[in-house]
């Protein structure tokens, strides 16, 4: 009897499977565990999460790691994905010249044009000027109110903009009203004396003449040259409730179009390629340009310090010269990033055009030995490095009850997306593509403009809910959920995202649908794009007609919805697709360590 | 001639709603600094409110009371300096939130929280 234990290293997990071989009969599984990779795939860093992932196996089946006997590792194929995003456009503002705010309680409404005056400085307007007027957080509305009620009778004053959340509280107590707008931020930036036009609209509709350049232009009294300038304020006020616009005649306010660059690919047929012809061209020169050695772009712009900031990252960690490392894929996207205005007030943000690339990094052989040998050491047993991953994978697939060969397995990673198809007499064909869950992370991140990663990860994975009373929420497919017990107060009125350990709360006040549709469009621009090229290249000839079941694994097969996606787009072709279910327990994961543990029945000499 | 008051009561069927929905504030003996900070929240977020003195101590149970008479099932219990927030549905001493000694920020904040949990937007947690 003896126990074997295959271990795959992928991008983002180290995933573990425990099988036991006792004389005369077939492969027992014991047990199975999946944790995080620590360090780039296929380097020493690996060991630390092996060690995690063998220990945590081991104990579910009640055993000591020391009794392994043989640990299988993957021949890890030595592409490692990566991505990185850069933005086409640019909105500049220099002189401070615009606030598009949306606080939730503006008050009267209207549009108002006049000259800037501080609170402060009240006494020294002039009679028959219009001003409008700004307060700082230091003045309370029981001191505002009376201080503009009765300048009113001496000055003509149009409209207030407030520090502080106290817009109705002013409006209520004024006797002539005005449109006030609050929650001002930097309002210490606001220059005195300078003309402003300020917008609040009606409940429940947005503003019409700040977002609008004419409008502007009208409220500010601007010539035709002026009116272009203004166009990216009107642009970015779209859509919001209430609005500021200032103007500073030395201001100076454009949407920079960055040089984007053109990428380089070095192919049988070389293509090159400007980055702002967008995604959908340069996927088409992808295609069409065969197997492709490297990926570069033009030195000095955009795209040329995206790739190479994409080659340096891994010649850091695999310590390799930067000749040895080529761009073997990429995958564009295109997308929208609200991008902090250089200049604004409140800390506005305006949508611009970027592109998110992924690429597929193929080094010089991963040291896999390297590997293997450490942890000889640790553990006193042997390891060897065994069969190529696709194969493994493909392997371990066919372990899902109701396939059979000829068969395709589409392995969606965190960093790349693999086909494989293995045909009857066992021959198998592969592809790596870049692209993969991380890359819809990345586009979740930067549409929803979230600070860090973590939060897209997270409304990466799980659906979300809006909690509407503190006994109901309203799933993002519309049906109500109701609880026994009251749902925790700070939940209440939020986005939540539900998780299997209860809600958590999205911090953004971003509305429950707009969620939902990034998330939805990152994952059908990522891997619906990604299975149809994978899939093409490894098919007979390239013919997706020719391939009749499609086993889906690797961890984005676990979202509760790039699969349905999938299915629904193969259908069209007839295609059988399913998520896979290694050894009819582990769900789409674990094929790979499965694969490694079946692949020694045919090696074993004690049968 | 002198009008008479005219009382609707609300029946079963569609009787006219002739009284204002507001958020209740049942008080006791309270501080005159955080009623006002607490109702210019209110205000401030275009709820109307009501401010009943009341013959109970307890913050909880005067907010539990509040949200219990409030049309809009918010209500909230000012009891000396202490503050509680409660909606109708919830048990009496499981608020929503609660202050000893609040400062005039937090007053404001439930204020506004009391409104914005009938608005169904999310609470001012700072």
């Amino acid at each position: 009897m003896s126990i074997v234990a295959g271990v795959d290293i992928g991008n983002s997990t180290t995933e573990a499977c425990i099988g036991e071989f006792t004389k005369g009969s077939p492969v027992r599984f014991l047990s199975s565990s999946s944790v995080t990779t620590t360090g780039t795939k296929g380097t020493v860093a690996n060991v630390h999460g092996i060690m995690t992932a063998l220990k945590e196996a081991m104990e579910k089946a009640g055993r000591n790691v020391e009794e392994i006997d043989l640990i299988r590792l993957n021949e890890a194929a030595p592409v490692i994905g990566d991505t990185a995003m850069e933005t086409l456009t640019e909105t500049i503002i220099t002189d401070s010249s615009m606030i598009g705010h949306n606080p939730s309680t503006p008050a009267g409404a209207g549009q108002a044009a006049g000259e800037l005056l501080d609170l402060d400085r009240i006494g020294q307007g002039t009679a028959g000027k219009p001003y409008i007027v700004f307060a700082s957080g230091q003045h309370t509305y029981e001191e505002i109110a009376p201080k503009i009620n009765e300048a009113a009778g001496r000055l003509n004053i149009v409209g207030m903009i407030l520090q502080a959340d106290e817009a109705v509280l002013v409006w209520n107590r004024l006797e002539k009203k005005i449109p006030i707008i609050d929650e001002v931020a930097r309002i210490d930036k606001l220059p005195n004396g300078k003309m402003a036009a300020i917008e609040v609209a009606l409940p429940g509709q947005s503003i019409r003449m700040l977002s609008n350049p004419y409008g502007i232009a009208t409220l500010l009294h601007l010539d035709a040259a002026e009116t272009r300038t203004i166009t990216p304020i009107a642009k970015s006020l779209i859509g919001n409730r209430s609005a500021v616009v200032i103007r500073t005649p030395n201001g100076d306010i454009r949407e920079n179009v960055l040089p984007a660059g053109e990428i380089y690919l070095d192919a049988p047929k070389p293509v090159r390629i400007a980055l702002d012809e967008g995604a959908e061209k340069i996927m088409e020169a992808v295609a069409a340009a065969g197997e492709i050695r490297d990926v570069t772009g033009q030195p000095g712009t955009n795209v040329g310090t995206m790739l190479e900031r994409i080659k340096n990252g891994m010649t850091e960690v695999s310590r390799e010269e930067t000749g040895e490392i080529r761009i073997t894929d990429i995958l564009a996207v295109d997308t929208l990033a609200p991008v902090l205005i250089s200049g604004a007030l409140a800390g506005e943000t305006c949508l611009e055009k970027a592109v998110g690339i992924a690429a597929m990094v193929r080094t010089q052989q991963l040291p896999m030995r390297k590997i293997a040998e450490r942890l000889e050491e640790l553990l006193h047993t042997k390891v060897v490095v065994a069969g190529v991953e696709a194969v493994m994978a493909s392997l371990g697939a066919l372990t899902t009850p109701g396939t059979q060969l000829p068969m395709a397995i589409l392995d969606m990673g965190g960093g790349s997306t693999d086909a494989a198809i293995i045909h009857e007499d066992g021959h198998v064909t592969l592809t790596h593509q870049a692209g993969a869950g991380e890359l819809v992370s990345m586009l979740i991140q930067t549409e929803l403009g979230l600070k860090n990663r973590l939060p897209a990860e997270m409304i990466k994975r799980y659906p979300c809910a809006k909690v509407e009373s503190l006994f109901h929420m309203r799933m993002e497919d519309g049906s109500m959920h109701f609880v026994q017990e009251s749902i925790d107060p700070r939940f209440f009125g939020r986005v939540v995202l539900l998780t299997e350990n209860g809600p958590v709360r999205i911090e953004s006040p971003l509305p429950m649908e707009r969620i939902r549709e990034v998330r939805r469009e990152a994952k059908k621009k990522v891997f619906l794009m990604n299975a149809f090229r994978a899939l093409r290249t490894v098919a007979p000839d390239h013919n997706l007609k020719n391939i009749g079941n499609v086993v889906l694994v690797g961890g984005s097969a676990i979202d509760f919805e790039i699969p349905e996606m999938l299915m629904e787009e193969f259908t069209n072709y007839r295609i059988v697709c399913g998520r896979g279910n290694i050894r009819g327990t582990e769900g789409p994961r674990n094929a790979v360590a499965t694969g490694l543990v079946l692949s020694y029945t045919g090696e074993r000499d004690d049968r | 001639m002198r009008l008479r008051p005219v009382w609707f009561f609300p029946t079963r069927g569609n009787a006219m709603i002739v009284k204002k929905p507001s958020i209740f504030i049942y008080t006791y003996d309270p501080d005159p600094d955080f009623l006002r900070e607490i109702l210019a929240g209110i205000e401030e977020e275009g709820v109307f409110s009501e401010v009943f003195a009341r013959n109970t101590e307890n913050a909880d149970r005067l907010a539990f009371e509040a949200a219990r008479d409030s049309m809009l099932g918010s209500g909230i219990g000012l009891s000396g300096v202490d503050a509680a927030l409660q909606m109708r549905g919830l048990p009496e001493g499981r608020n929503v939130e609660k202050y000893h000694m609040p400062t005039y920020g937090e007053c404001r904040n439930l204020g506004s929280n009391s409104a914005r949990a009938i608005k169904k937007l999310g609470l001012k947690l700072d």
